[in-house]
């Protein structure tokens, strides 16, 4: 971080954590969180998708095995959610491996194809699916989280909406800090390596798959934590977490703030999901399909006129802004 | 004694086959050139040696060890460096990182500074250019960057394709004066080319390549000399 980007960072982190203090509203609270954890879930996109150029189409996956994880070993268990969320990570990371050992042999569509037919298979067979041993699936019904008698971190539940708020904006300054150390290190240089030209960094003895299976582990494992937060903040999870139309939403998100970029995809965040979750709220009744123009009209602009993502635009104006101060 | 003995291999891409039974030695030292027409299967060659477009027959030795099962990050790191067919550098690193990223392996990382200080000297325009992103560079420029890549790698065979593509004469002469001091250094060279009388000159042992064949081979000098040769690629 340079020392000109300091100021901005922490004015944006100051304005962030004075939100809730200031907009008591509980529905605009609970916006603010999606926007938050949809710039989480997208930012652990891009740790595969930006470092390392795999455009995955099953992200979601992830986000499922996480929210289910947890929940089935709080609910059969007893594990903690914090904890939960921790394993549900692992789980995820182990199985993104066994996913990414076909699917890294494909390259461009065919790997985006794949991905895409992973996270299906995943809905289908938990929609599908009651019971496994001694545990309740519910199939398509989905699962009810019991309230805990004790608010607490451990047990991932509060009583107002502003401690959820608080916990995503640490988890997401805490996924960017990643993000950031990944890029700056040894491997991030492989990954962009990779990205630049994948059989150019193979012929100077970079071992491609490896770097590309370690960028979808550590992908994954924050995919699956968001699962669980989702979880806890609903207190209900159903098979369309795995869905295939949320995978592309939390790409899309990332492409059109600018993929790669540490920012894009928190920008992506918070342009799109205040479209598609208001739009949603006062167009959602007697306008259904409305939003869904509003939201294909900013996909195809953004496409047009900044197709590397909103992010370049943006820096650019700020640099022209902070070159003309005296 | 041969570096890289090739015998008997046949590629494939999909059903269709670009080599058939090619076999070719690399001595030790040695420049060794490959020259053909477009779509003979010259850069197919270099990638199948480096394990890019994989042999469906045939043996590849470097050192007598096969290559024919390792995958391309291994081959490279056994000391066989391409420097590939326009140019593929990093171009959103800089000049630098694209230089570190040739000096990957473990063993490598110690010796990288002293490396890249040896490749700078070499390449000294390289040096000026170090914080310029790679993709900015000239044509010439640029070329060098891929050759100084594969040397931080302390490589024994560099294979370059077609180094003098979309070059100026001047440039192209100079990137030749570079290939013989990378010889003196003890490297051995396998080159491709579509210039077919700049490559005979140069290289001590020639292999001609039609539709996925050799049709012929020997000293460059040689074949140079050849009436046919002559004829079907220099048009004399």
């Amino acid at each position: 971080m340079t020392a000109g980007s300091v100021l901005p960072a922490a004015c944006a982190v100051a304005a962030a954590a004075l939100f809730p203090l200031v907009v008591r509203d509980p529905y605009f609270v609970h916006a603010a969180i999606m926007v938050l954890l949809f710039a989480y879930l997208a930012t652990s996109w891009n740790i595969l998708g930006g470092l390392a150029g795999q455009h995955s189409f099953g992200h979601s996956a992830f986000f499922g095995i996480g929210a289910y994880v947890s929940t089935i070993l709080f609910i059969y268990y007893h594990v903690p959610p914090l904890v939960g969320m921790a394993v549900g990570g692992v789980v995820a990371s182990v199985i993104s491996i066994g996913i990414g050992y076909p699917c890294f042999k494909l390259k461009g569509p065919y790997f985006a194809l794949a991905t895409l037919a992973f996270t299906e298979i995943f809905r289908i067979v938990v929609t599908s699916t009651e019971q496994i041993g001694g545990i309740d699936l519910k199939g398509a019904a989905g699962i009810l989280i019991p309230l805990q008698p004790g608010k607490s971190l451990l047990n991932f539940q509060f009583s107002g909406k502003t401690s959820y708020y608080y916990l995503i904006l640490v988890m997401l300054l805490a996924i960017l800090f990643v993000y950031r150390w990944m890029e700056r290190s040894r491997w991030g240089l492989y990954l962009a390596a990779i990205r630049d030209n994948e059989d150019a960094a193979r012929s100077i003895g970079i071992s491609a798959t490896r770097y590309k299976m370690i960028a979808l582990a550590v992908s994954a494992f924050f995919g699956a934590t968001a699962g669980t937060f989702y979880a806890q903040l609903l207190l209900y999870i159903e098979p369309a977490l795995f869905s295939s139309a949320f995978s592309i939403e939390i790409l899309l998100i990332a492409v059109v703030g600018g993929a790669g970029t540490l920012l894009g995809p928190f920008l992506g965040a918070l342009i799109l999901t205040p479209i598609s979750e208001l739009t949603r709220t006062y167009l959602g009744g007697g306008y259904a399909g409305v939003q869904l123009i509003i939201y294909g009209a900013v996909l195809v602009a953004v496409m047009m006129f900044a197709p590397q993502g909103l992010i370049v635009p943006l820096k650019r104006g700020w640099r022209l802004l902070a070159e003309r101060r005296p | 004694m041969a570096v890289l003995e090739i015998e008997g291999v046949s590629t494939f891409y999909g059903e269709f086959q670009a080599l058939y039974d090619v076999s070719l030695k690399v001595e030790e030292h040695a420049l060794t050139g490959i020259v053909g027409a477009n779509g003979a299967g010259k850069s197919t060659i270099l990638r199948t040696i480096c394990g890019l477009a994989p042999a469906r027959s045939g043996s590849i030795l470097h050192n007598g060890v096969p290559l024919e099962r390792l995958s391309t990050f291994e081959i490279a790191r056994r000391g066989i460096a391409l420097v590939p067919e326009g140019r593929r550098l990093f171009p959103a690193m800089t000049v630098l990182d694209n230089l570190l990223l040739g000096a990957f392996s473990k063993p490598e990382r110690e010796s990288r500074e002293k490396r890249l200080g040896e490749v700078l000297k070499f390449f000294p325009i390289l040096k000026k250019r170090k914080a310029q992103l790679a993709g900015t560079l000239s044509g010439g420029e640029q070329q060098m960057l891929a050759i100084g890549r594969a040397l931080m790698g302390k490589p024994d065979i560099v294979m370059l394709d077609e180094p003098s593509l979309g070059l100026s004469p001047k440039m192209v002469s100079h990137i030749y004066r570079i290939l013989d001091e990378i010889r003196e250094l003890g490297i051995t060279i396998l080159l491709v080319e579509q210039n077919v009388e700049w490559c005979l000159k140069k290289a001590d042992r020639a292999y001609i390549l039609e539709n996925g064949s050799v049709v012929l081979e020997g000293p460059g000098k040689e074949l140079l000399s050849e009436e046919g040769v002559r004829k079907a690629y220099l048009g004399l």
